[in-house]
């Protein structure tokens, strides 16, 4: 295990970039100062998605196919847990929460970071048959996840932040294209 | 995931993205406080979020069994569908089948099985205690009468109430209340055969009906529907013919709307009519005469002109027209069925249809239609008597509800059953009654299957998980009981194992269970058999009328509520009924005539006296009724069955009879005495009109005239010179607008085609919407203060002469799409704009309620949130729990003070745009289809593309009887009329 919270610039310079081999997450002392909502299970997508380099749409398999992305159900994450238990104290912790779930068949009820009223219809499965289905791909509105300890909210999801990136590849601003 | 209910709060965070919500995320627009997102566990095999499955099962809201195609997101069912594959309805539903939904997910379902206790009381218990309580009873009740009452069941359930009856020694009585006893005696009297034949209405040159509702009530009213408007269509060209169709009775039912000929006819007349015609059919040799009419005595066609009231020169043109097609068809049904005489009628009709060949032509025998298997009320009536001599132990109800449609004695004799069981889902007046309700999960919920003809088997697949837990198909229950046990689920697959060897079908069960159940059902083609006429068929037959003297009343079977089950579903009970456009309450027809006799005006109470009862009804004055003869339809009147229903109007079941009549069924036309109350209530009706006033909103064309026309003919309009200066300035704008940002390259027009010679004005599209797009339903007040939210209504207009109509025209009304809009540039805040695939879009989010869009609209076609419908709990709360289910996802319900509109389901535009960019290809035409056309059983209604020259809809907007509403007014409508052809009087 390296050890690179509260590293030296150097070290941290030489850590390969997040989804590329040997990146290495950090190990995290305080939650308290991490960005965003703090969730029932402590879900990296810094280990997940950049030291493991899941794909995205391995847990997220329907937003190529539908406008919702899709949530992994327990059974996704059971499927490697069952056999993966941690490495240390602290992730073995976590990692027993989901075991628990798993036995009591209740899932975790995770906070929503990303979210749009009900008048806004967003088909994310437009967006990634143009953007593709790579994390740079999902970095376009919900950041490097990859890097990120705990997700937080990156962009504003208000329209002028939607219409901006619509006229930059000149594709329909219609109103009636999200609102019905 | 999400549970896909998020959408619907929508317009609450309205209020909250102005204030409180920055403060969570440090964004202008954030999630409410902990919303959550809450994962499956495992995940369903068959659901993916945000997108549809779709489960084959079948409609079970009126015996005809019609296919199902329900559509279910995220495990629930949200919309139903007619399935292409099923012979029986060709993928359309009625409005009574798109309301199935509002059954499923009705506020007063009952949860649980309920015990009435010693203080007299339902109250709850536990299904081990109910069905140890149902046991108990029929051990007990064994040898001392057990009768077990059910709806017209044609399929397993049927045949396990019948084992389990023959093991506890009971008896199976199928009880509908509009049976169709006199069809069967009648087919017996003319034919010896007491079956329902099947009617090809597509084949048929020539229609009349003697009083059938055949696109409402009868039969199976939506592959009638279809197949009739295959026959009595226009389509453009010199030679274009159409068979004309013909409706004789008393009054003017829904299914008489479209009819291009009306003879208001003395009530139980009908049947003298026909022979008229055959008489004249025989002896002028019209057609291929069969060589035993000759022998049948008919009567003189000028002595039954006289007495029936009907000249001569008619009933001899009836003849000649009748026959000069070589596919005559005559039907006969409704409420000439449920006279004294239905039998007669019946018989009569049949010899006509001998004497013109239509016989095995038109009207095959072997069919055996589902409907027509229901018992005779002369059943009932039985067991009524049986009842009251206490000879009825154990009394079970499933499926129906005597108490409601029978009253009377049978009410009455109620109490001397020794135990009664209801198994219905909702607490109606039956249940209410009972000592012991043990709740039936819902058509949609549970496995079930039918026959709705012989051939076609239907099978029924739970779409989703029940609703209340609390409920236990019926099927498994009597499995419990009877000792035989398992689940109803193996006992009907063992049904489907014996049919499969029966049918020869090849392969392992479970491949060919697999293949059925994907396809709805098993289709195969109904036996046909010849019939010849029997020797007495013209027995009993009399020229006397009902109508001679005296006021008669007719009680008809409401449209869309039928015998009162449709009366707890809101879409049903805010539906205009078709022909009076009043929602929510009864109403007595009363002839103009009738009505300056007793001097009422329309919302005037008439108390209406039988030998039987009395109710009390709102007068309305209509000219499609025969002077003398009233009408009310039944449906309403409920002392029970949930919120929607009970207390509502009056119940017309309690003027009839409850003795059978001579065919062992009920008379549903009886003497009246009239009275006026001096009470008086404002009608709840849509109408705003029954007249057009030279606004030609549906054009009439006779058929001589529509073969002659060129195309743009009907659109020609004088328009002043300022007008078509206004128009070129316009037009420049547009020219220079179309080249802007957005606007710029080749975009689709969104348009329809709406065939009016197709439309009936059935109004199951209204139904459909309402289902799709999430309209509320308001209630009797706010519609009397005309606030219905209905995006399509159904306008019905006289035809000819203001006192005397020789018919209807009906038209769809939505938002017309115009390409020169009203209502945009009025909009201060760009909430109505117009899109670039040429919609009017509005824009809910925008939308700050100053209506000047809806005050600047000709059509008036906009519709106004004055109340917030959504809002739990809230004074005109549309949607109670669980109703919100079937709320649609991809649907924004809106809020108070927001504007809304048809918007050509704009929702599946996208969603097929999107389908198609994920494929890489075009858009097909047709497959955008909006839920009006379709559920549309005269598939009237096309949808398209305009600016493409290949589609459906750009041939259909160039056809001669093109045109456009109110053109002069130069909005461009998106919607193409094609002109009402009215068959007859050419040569």
């Amino acid at each position: 295990m390296i050890a690179v919270a509260g590293g030296s610039l150097a070290a941290q310079a030489a850590q390969p970039a997040p989804g590329t081999p040997g990146y290495r997450a950090p190990i995290i002392t305080d939650t308290s100062r991490l960005p965003g909502p703090r969730q029932p299970i402590f879900f990296r997508h810094d280990i997940h998605a950049g030291q493991d380099r899941i794909p995205c749409m391995y847990c997220h398999n329907t937003v190529a196919v539908s406008s919702e992305p899709g949530m992994p159900a327990l059974r996704t994450c059971f499927g490697c847990h069952q056999i993966i238990g941690g490495t240390t104290p602290a992730h073995q912790a976590e990692i027993a929460k989901v075991r628990k779930a798993w036995s009591d068949r209740t899932a975790p009820q995770w906070i929503r970071v990303y979210w749009l009223p009900g008048f806004v219809h967003f088909p994310h499965m437009r967006h990634i048959k143009v953007l593709g289905t790579g994390p740079e791909s999902c970095a376009n509105c919900h950041g490097a996840v990859n890097g990120m300890t705990q997700i937080s909210q990156v962009s504003t999801l208000k329209m002028g932040w939607c219409i901006s990136c619509h006229m930059a590849r000149n594709v329909s601003r219609d109103c009636s294209l999200c609102h019905y | 995931m999400s549970d896909g209910m998020d959408r619907r709060r929508f317009l609450k965070v309205l209020g909250v993205a102005g204030g409180g919500a920055a403060a969570l995320t440090g964004c202008g627009i954030g999630p409410e406080p902990t919303e959550k997102l809450i994962p499956y566990v495992i995940p369903p095999e068959d659901q993916t979020p945000g997108l549809a499955t779709w489960y084959a099962s079948t409609c079970r809201e009126c015996g005809a069994g019609c296919g199902l195609h329900v559509k279910v997101r995220e495990g629930r069912a949200i919309k139903l569908e007619g399935n292409p594959d099923s012979p029986v309805n060709h993928g359309h539903l009625c409005a009574r089948g798109q309301a199935g939904l509002q059954g499923l997910y009705n506020p007063d379902r009952i949860t649980g099985p309920l015990q009435r206790n010693a203080a007299g009381i339902l109250e709850p218990t536990t299904w081990d205690k109910a069905i140890a309580a149902l046991q108990q009873q029929v051990a007990a009740a064994r040898g001392k009468g057990i009768v077990f009452v059910t709806g017209v069941e044609t399929g397993s359930f049927g045949e396990l109430v019948d084992e389990w009856m023959q093991q506890v020694g009971g008896r199976h009585v199928t009880y509908e209340p509009f049976a169709f006893e006199a069809l069967r005696e009648g087919n017996r009297l003319a034919f010896g055969d007491a079956t329902i034949p099947t009617y090809d209405f597509a084949a048929a040159g020539y229609i009349m009906s003697f009083g059938a509702d055949f696109m409402e009530t009868w039969l199976s009213p939506v592959g009638f529907q279809n197949a009739f408007t295959r026959s009595h269509s226009f389509e453009s060209g010199q030679n274009a013919s159409m068979a004309k169709f013909v409706f004789v009775g008393p009054r003017l039912p829904q299914t008489g709307l479209i009819a291009d000929e009306w003879i208001a006819i003395n009530p139980g007349t009908e049947g003298m009519l026909a022979l008229a015609m055959a008489q004249v059919i025989v002896s002028k040799r019209l057609g291929n005469v069969p060589p035993d009419a000759a022998r049948l005595g008919l009567p003189a066609a000028a002595d039954v002109a006289k007495a029936i009231g009907v000249d001569l020169p008619v009933i001899e043109r009836l003849a000649t027209e009748f026959t000069r097609t070589s596919a005559p068809l005559a039907v006969t049904g409704g409420m000439a069925t449920h006279y004294p005489n239905g039998r007669e009628i019946v018989a009569a009709v049949n010899v006509l249809n001998y004497v013109a060949g239509a016989v095995g032509k038109t009207v095959k025998f072997g069919a055996d239609l589902a409907q027509g298997l229901a018992g005779q009320h002369a059943d009932m009536a039985t067991l009524t008597t049986d009842l009251a001599g206490g000879r009825v132990a154990l009394l079970l109800v499933h499926g129906a509800n005597p108490m409601h449609t029978l009253g009377g004695s049978f009410a009455q004799a109620w109490g001397k059953a020794g135990f009664r069981v209801s198994f219905s889902s909702y607490l109606d007046e039956t249940a209410a009654g009972s000592d012991l309700v043990l709740p039936d999960l819902h058509p949609l919920e549970q496995w079930n299957d039918s026959r709705p003809r012989a051939g076609v088997y239907a099978l029924q697949q739970p779409a989703m998980m029940p609703v209340f837990d609390g409920t236990k198909h019926t099927g498994d229950v009597l499995l419990q009981v009877s000792g035989k046990g398992g689940t109803f689920k193996s006992y009907l697959q063992g049904t489907w194992s014996a049919l499969q060897k029966r049918l020869g079908g090849k392969g392992a069960f479970e491949d060919w269970w697999d293949a059925a159940l994907q396809h709805g059902g098993i289709y195969g083609d109904a036996p046909s058999r010849t019939v010849r006429l029997a020797a007495n068929a013209l027995a009993g037959q009399s020229t006397t009328g009902m109508a001679a003297g005296g006021e008669v009343a007719v009680v008809f079977p409401h449209a869309a509520l039928h015998d009162g089950r449709g009366a707890n579903k809101p879409w049903l009970q805010e539906l205009p009924d078709p022909v009076s456009k009043i929602t929510w309450h009864g109403w007595v027809e009363v002839h103009p005539e009738t009505a300056d006799t007793w001097q009422v005006a329309s919302g005037d109470y008439l108390l209406v006296k039988s030998r039987f009862g009395a109710v009390s009804a709102p007068v309305w004055i209509t000219p499609s009724i025969r002077p003398g003869v009233v009408a009310l339809p039944t449906g309403q009147g409920h002392k029970a069955y949930g919120r929607y229903a009970k207390d509502r109007s009056f119940n017309g079941f309690d003027l009839l009879p409850g003795e059978p009549n001579a065919y062992g069924g009920r008379t549903h036309v009886v003497s009246v005495t009239l009275t006026k109350t001096g009470e008086h209530r404002k009608l709840a009706t849509s109408e705003g009109s029954t007249r057009e006033h030279g606004a030609q909103v549906v054009t009439v064309l006779p058929l001589n005239e529509a073969r002659g026309l060129k195309v743009g003919e009907l659109d020609e309009e004088e328009i002043p010179e300022y007008a078509r200066e206004a128009e070129r300035g316009w037009a420049d704008a547009q020219h220079e607008s179309a080249s802007l940002g957005n606007y710029a390259g080749e975009h689709p027009r969104w348009a329809m085609a709406i065939d009016l010679t197709k439309c009936t004005g059935c109004s199951a599209c209204v139904t459909a919407c309402y289902a799709e797009n999430n309209l509320a339903t308001v209630g009797e007040e706010l519609v009397v203060r005309r606030r219905e939210m209905s995006w399509m209504r159904i306008e019905r207009y006289w035809r000819g002469d203001p006192a005397a109509p020789s018919g209807a025209a009906v038209t769809p009304m939505l938002c017309q799409q115009c390409g020169s809009a009203p209502c945009e540039p009025v909009c201060p805040v760009f909430a109505a704009y117009h899109t670039v695939d040429g919609l009017n879009g509005q824009v809910y989010n925008r939308c700050v309620g100053t209506r000047y869009c809806s005050n600047n609209c000709p059509y008036k076609v906009r519709y106004f949130n004055w109340f917030n419908y959504a809002e739990r709990g809230g004074e005109f709360e549309a949607w109670p729990e669980p109703l919100s289910w079937l709320l649609n996802p991809d649907v924004t319900v809106r809020e108070k003070g927001v504007m809304e509109k048809c918007t050509f389901c704009v929702q599946r535009i996208r969603a097929t745009q999107h389908k198609a960019r994920l494929e890489d290809r075009q858009v097909r035409d047709g497959e955008i289809v909006p839920a009006c056309a379709q559920t549309c059983p005269s598939e009237a209604i096309v949808f398209g593309d305009l600016n493409s020259p290949t589609s459906r809809v750009h041939a259909l907007s160039n056809d001669p009887r093109g045109y456009h509403v109110l053109a002069r007014l130069n909005t461009k409508p998106g919607i193409t009329y094609l002109a009402r052809v009215v068959a007859g009087g050419e040569a």
